[in-house]
């Protein structure tokens, strides 16, 4: 089998659904700017060479339904050859895309692939527009369907994760991002063209472009007291609150991934090579604690142990279900490796783009560092884990 | 020129500008909020627009923040603009009436007018909402053209809630200008209207406060406690809840006290000035701001233990310490309440024997007395001082309607037994052989004119309907224990219910089957509306639990079945019978009232204030008397027939919301947002009026060729409704926000509302959906945690959840 490089690894930044920066900006526009953006950052490659495209979406339907995944290659310009198409596993949507963009190189049927991910949460809402539960099997399994914020619940509730300990924990998510934004440290952000409407004096709407460079979703200013405030969300007595929770956010992200060949014919330095990937399913009312099966799983098929890990994203889909894994796990003797620029609590969790989100962060991470190895892991709606080790190129 | 009132101006946003400004922006006048400009200010701080418009923000945030709301709906907020004094008074010019509701100070109030005087557009009308100064020292000295147009317009606290408008003239006032805004605030603002003159507190407060004041002495005289005074001041002399001491807890002791002294000060000739001189041990009170409930602690206070249990306590005016208290016991509160009408509940009060009964007695007696002799001084006649104490104090009854109801001869004889002394225009009534202040005669009421000594029609808008008057008047066509059908006149009818609570019973189904074949063969229209009194009032609070309770108990259930079958059938015989129905819903509105409104109607003329939703939940039930079928109708009617693939599911959730969480809307505009209200159903805003534009409505359609609707298959959600409404209360029962049995009631709805096993868009016959209704209701009532909701309920008067 032969390696997959990932030679650019690139994102926009995460904004608030509705009311953030990209609230007017249509996903395929986010998703065609990355897309040429990825390519632009790789010296010498040509929009031609690229085999095919693959993009993580958790709701590909309306405006970035009809396969968005081939649409957005088109409007970004690349030649008719190149192919594209969507693919959509929830929350790991952006690192299965990746994967299997991987995948095509591996086993030789492609040379340079780019996998992705992309949601506007503002477009289309979590659930989609016509959510339609199966009529006879819902009467006996409901919690097929059930919603993130009950699962977190469930994970809180099951395993005794307290609502200090989740909110200490969205704190320090916040405080992360908060230092990480002030020292510049997002490198992997490619500042992003945005819409508005904005209205004129006759009562018209004129659409205008802006520049979005910085993550508009954190927290700068939480405090332990105000997040202790929140009332929860879910569940009567729960503990889950906006607080504590990921942020629903729209976003796109991108990975350009090579061959050997490739990179050596393009003469590049490549970033990271993607070594393993694996799922795992899991009991959908506490699909929270998936990343807890799915990261043995994975350290099991390299070889290694949690101590190999050099840095871990672990998605932030609710406190209770992150620390629930990172605590199973062992990992809370390494609370430095993860997440080491806050997560989705501070930074937004741009559900099918998110995969390929935490690729960027962490490959930039990994380089800035010097870290060999990295992990990283997601919880899936319906009961599902994915992780990936990416290893780092001398 | 046709005045109009386009857009208004209130300046000032205190309680009663915030007030007047809602009811304005309710009834769709763009309404211009000022206030002043903040002394305070630093000098950065005078050239921010937000800093100087903090007054007017904080009324209106206030207005807008309000529970109950002052606004008919929260959009409503988007037709109220703020400004302040300085930049944008100019604006004054361009608006169509301009109210002052600023503080009560003469100087201020005249400097506030002489700015008016200089901006406005000549023949804009201005009016004072003061309560007390006289109109004609605000207006001095100012143009002749604002003099004209210059007038007072008293509203009452909370404006929505309260009928009463108060109509002064200034001693310039132009006759059209008056006629104008009587009738502006008679039909857009839906507000009962009492002519007043430039008197001391008008007629509402001068006669409301003295009672008040005078009660307040009388109890102290004579010993009793604050709770015995109200148990005799409340429900059982036609008085509110509150009766006397919790309404000035409400009011406020500050501004009882204010008007009782502005009062006291202006009428320097009255023979009963004293008795606004406010008792010593309430005097402390306002001192030591123990103000009511603005200040948490009136007559009365709640304590919490620290077991965070309620204890009500109320202040011992020898010790101003707050104690315990039980519940008053008198032999005549004991009669009252043994008593059937609300005249035999007084009688047997001022008429009692004991310690109660002669307080009661006398603080009625005064009031009797009182308002007989400032008439001609305050108000021409009787009819406005009994009005503007139904419409701004909650009572059933007016002082000369209670004078009426507990005899005149008799307490006359008693006044003058007790020494008191009776009004000499009151003794020359009865002795011309007039023995009441009112009566009925053809289906008019008439009152007593002391000043032409006889009795002439009590003045009413052409559009009012009296239903007791013409019942009074052998109008009546049919009747049972229930319902009448009664002529309204120009063959027009009105189905009136006048059960408990306007419930609906077996007898009133039965009954409003024989009223369809009556009008079918004799009448040209219909109207479904009824006058029972109270506040809010009840068009109907739903299908009569009690009897359908006793069917189930007895294992009866196919008799609720028919009962309910032949509910339906009325229903639909109604609703697609020959000739135009139209319903006339206020107040309660609820389970069976609203889907007599929303089922067998074709329209529905409602009043403002409308509390209408499908409730049955509440007792583990649901819709049965097609209440599903027709919400779901109502909702989708309009959507055009060309737009083919429509989500039903967008519809069908807020349908099923409605029913499955008892929404209640808080308004007829909410109960339009909600679906309820379609695009043809109209809203009135007084409630006077109601059946008299409901008779109008029908009469419009008759004009215009009504032609009954056909009816046809209708389109469903079909089972697609089933898996999505599974999947959510699983997840709202697992967030402990519905019970097991709720989400055992709420899944059949949804199956009823979404017709069944049906394929998604499928088109379902109407019956099918009433069918599937009446199962459900019958397989409900099986359940046994469905009996214990609804013994619950009867026993309570409270939803139980199980």
């Amino acid at each position: 089998m032969r390696d997959a490089y990932i030679v650019t690894a690139v994102r926009t930044p995460g904004c608030r659904r509705g009311k953030g920066a990209f609230k007017d900006t249509r996903p395929e526009d986010l998703l065609s700017f990355i897309l040429d953006a990825a390519v632009q950052r790789t010296p010498g490659l040509d929009k031609g060479q690229v085999d095919d495209v693959m993009i993580g979406c958790s709701f590909p339907e309306a405006e970035q339904g009809l396969n968005v995944g081939r649409i957005a290659v088109q409007i970004a310009g690349f030649p008719d050859q190149v192919s594209g198409a969507t693919v959509n596993r929830f929350c790991s949507s952006g690192l299965e895309a990746i994967a299997q963009s991987a995948m095509r190189i591996m086993c030789g049927w492609s040379d340079i692939t780019i996998g992705g991910g992309l949601e506007s949460m503002t477009y289309v809402p979590m659930g989609g527009n016509l959510a339609r539960p199966h009529p006879e099997y819902t009467r006996e399994h409901p919690d097929l369907y059930i919603s993130m914020g009950m699962t977190a619940e469930n994970v809180a509730n099951r395993y005794n994760i307290s609502r200090e300990d989740q909110d200490q924990f969205a704190y320090e998510s916040q405080m992360k991002a908060s230092k990480a934004k002030a020292e510049k440290l997002y490198t992997e952000i490619v500042p992003t063209p945005a819409t508005r409407f904005v209205l004129q004096a006759d009562g018209t709407y004129k659409k205008e472009t802006f520049l979005q460079d910085f993550d508009d979703g954190i927290r700068e200013s939480t405090t332990l007291e105000g997040l202790a405030k929140l009332r929860p969300v879910f569940a009567l007595n729960g503990t889950v609150t906006a607080g504590n929770s990921s942020q629903t956010t729209d976003g796109a992200a991108v990975s350009v991934i090579m061959s050997e060949k490739a990179v050596k014919e393009l003469g590049l330095k490549p970033v990271a090579k993607l070594k393993f990937y694996t799922t795992v399913g899991c009991r959908a009312d506490e699909m929270g604690v998936g990343p807890r099966y799915a990261i043995p799983k994975l350290l099991k098929l390299a070889g290694l142990t949690i101590d190999d890990i050099g840095l871990w994203e672990i998605n932030e889909a609710f406190a209770s279900q992150a620390l629930y894994c990172i605590r199973e796990l062992g990992l809370d003797k390494y609370m430095d490796r993860i997440n080491i620029h806050g997560g989705a609590i501070a930074l937004g969790h741009p559900l099918g783009c998110t995969g390929a989100k935490l690729c960027a962060t962490l490959l930039t991470n990994m380089r800035a560092k010097g870290v060999k190895y990295g992990v990283e892991s997601m919880c899936i709606g319906g009961g599902m884990g994915a992780a990936a080790l990416f290893e780092l190129c001398d | 020129m046709h005045r109009k009132i386009r857009t208004a101006a209130v300046l000032g946003s205190g309680v009663m500008g915030g007030g007047i400004a809602a009811i304005l922006a309710s009834a769709g006048v763009k309404t211009l909020l000022l206030d002043i400009v903040p002394f305070d200010l630093t000098e950065d701080q005078k050239k921010d627009p937000k800093a100087r418009n903090r007054i007017v923000q904080a009324g209106f945030d206030t207005v807008v923040k309000s529970r109950p709301a002052l606004l008919m709906q929260p959009k409503d907020a988007n037709l109220i603009r703020v400004g302040n004094f300085e930049d944008d008074f100019d604006k004054l010019a361009d608006v169509d009436w301009i109210v002052e509701v600023v503080v009560e100070n003469l100087k201020i109030k005249r400097d506030v007018f002489a700015r008016i005087d200089k901006v406005r557009t000549p023949g804009t009308i201005v009016s004072s909402n003061t309560s007390g100064i006289p109109l004609k020292a605000m207006s001095e000295g100012l143009s002749e053209d604002f003099r004209k147009h210059f007038l007072g317009t008293h509203f009452f606290n909370p404006v929505r809630y309260m009928h009463l408008l108060e109509i002064i003239p200034g001693p310039d006032t132009l006759p059209e200008i008056l006629r104008f805004m009587a009738d502006f605030g008679e039909k857009r603002l839906g507000k009962g209207i009492v002519w007043a003159k430039d008197t001391p507190n008008f007629v509402g407060n001068r006669i409301g406060v003295q009672g008040m004041v005078k009660a307040m002495q009388l109890m102290v005289e004579e010993g009793l406690t604050i709770p015995e005074a109200d148990a005799l001041f409340g429900p059982v002399m036609g008085r509110p809840k509150t009766a006397m001491f919790k309404t000035a807890d409400l009011v406020g002791l500050d501004t009882l006290g204010h008007v009782a002294k502005n009062t006291y000060e202006l009428v320097t000739d009255d023979e009963e000035r004293d008795s606004f001189v406010l008792p010593e041990f309430v005097e402390q009170m306002i001192e030591k701001k123990l103000l009511g409930k603005k200040s948490k602690a009136g007559f009365y206070k709640t304590d919490l233990t620290p077991e965070w249990k309620k204890v009500r306590k109320v202040i011992d005016p020898a010790t101003l310490e707050y104690i315990e208290y039980g519940k008053a016991d008198f032999p005549c509160l004991a009669a009252a309440k043994a008593a059937k009408t609300l005249p035999e509940k007084m009688q047997a009060i001022v008429y009692g024997d004991d310690k109660g009964a002669r307080f009661a007695w006398k603080a009625t007696a005064s009031q009797l007395i009182y308002s007989a002799n400032r008439i001609p001084e305050i108000s021409d006649t009787i009819v406005e001082i009994d009005n503007a104490m139904k419409w701004g104090y909650n009572f059933e009854m007016g002082p000369f309607e209670t004078w009426d109801a507990i005899g005149v001869e008799k307490a006359v004889a008693k006044m003058k037994a007790d020494g008191m002394k009776v009004p000499e225009k009151v003794e020359a009534m009865l002795a011309a052989g007039n023995q009441t202040f009112y009566k009925t005669e053809g289906g008019r009421r008439y009152f007593y004119d002391f000043a032409s000594g006889t009795y002439k029609p009590v003045p009413v808008s052409e559009t009012q309907i009296d239903l007791p008057a013409l019942k009074g008047a052998g109008k009546t066509i049919k009747t049972c224990n229930s319902a009448s059908l009664i002529d309204l006149g120009d063959d027009v009818l009105c189905l009136e219910f006048h059960t408990k609570m306007n419930a609906i019973n077996g007898e009133i189904v039965d009954f409003m089957g024989e009223t369809i074949d009556y009008v079918e063969a004799n009448a040209a229209g219909l109207v479904i509306g009824n006058q029972a009194g109270g506040m809010p009032g009840a068009f109907s609070a739903g299908g009569d639990l009690a009897f359908m309770a006793g069917l189930a108990k007895a294992g009866k259930f196919d008799e609720i079945d028919a009962f309910l079958k032949k509910g339906q059938d009325g229903m639909q015989k109604t609703r697609y019978a020959s000739f135009p129905v139209v319903a006339a819903p206020y107040g309660l509105t609820l389970g069976g009232g609203c889907e007599v409104c929303i089922g067998a109607a074709d329209r529905i003329v409602a009043h403002a204030e409308l509390y209408m939703g499908l409730v049955e939940i509440g007792v583990g039930l649901l819709p049965g008397g097609g209440g599903c079928l027709n919400l779901w109708k109502k909702m989708t009617a309009n959507i055009p027939e060309n737009v083919t693939d429509v989500d039903l599911a967008k519809f069908f959730v807020p349908c099923f919301m409605n029913i499955a969480m008892a929404k209640v809307s808080t308004s007829a505009a909410e109960a339009r947002t909600n679906g309820y209200l379609g695009p043809n159903d109209r809203i009135v805003f007084n409630r006077d009026l109601l059946i008299g534009e409901a008779k109008r409505e029908v009469l419009r359609m008759v004009e215009d060729g009504y032609a009954p609707p056909v009816r046809r298959p209708i389109r469903v959600l079909g089972e697609a409704a089933q898996g999505m409404i599974q999947a959510e209360l699983f997840n709202m029962q697992g967030a402990g926000y519905v019970s097991e049995y709720d989400v055992f009631l709420a899944k059949r709805i949804a199956y009823v509302i979404s017709g069944g096993d049906a394929r998604t868009n499928a088109m379902i016959d109407e019956q099918t959906i009433l069918n599937l209704e009446r199962q459900a209701f019958c397989d409900f009532w099986k359940q046994e945690k469905t009996q214990a909701r609804v013994e619950h309920m009867l026993k309570t008067g409270k939803p139980l959840r199980n």
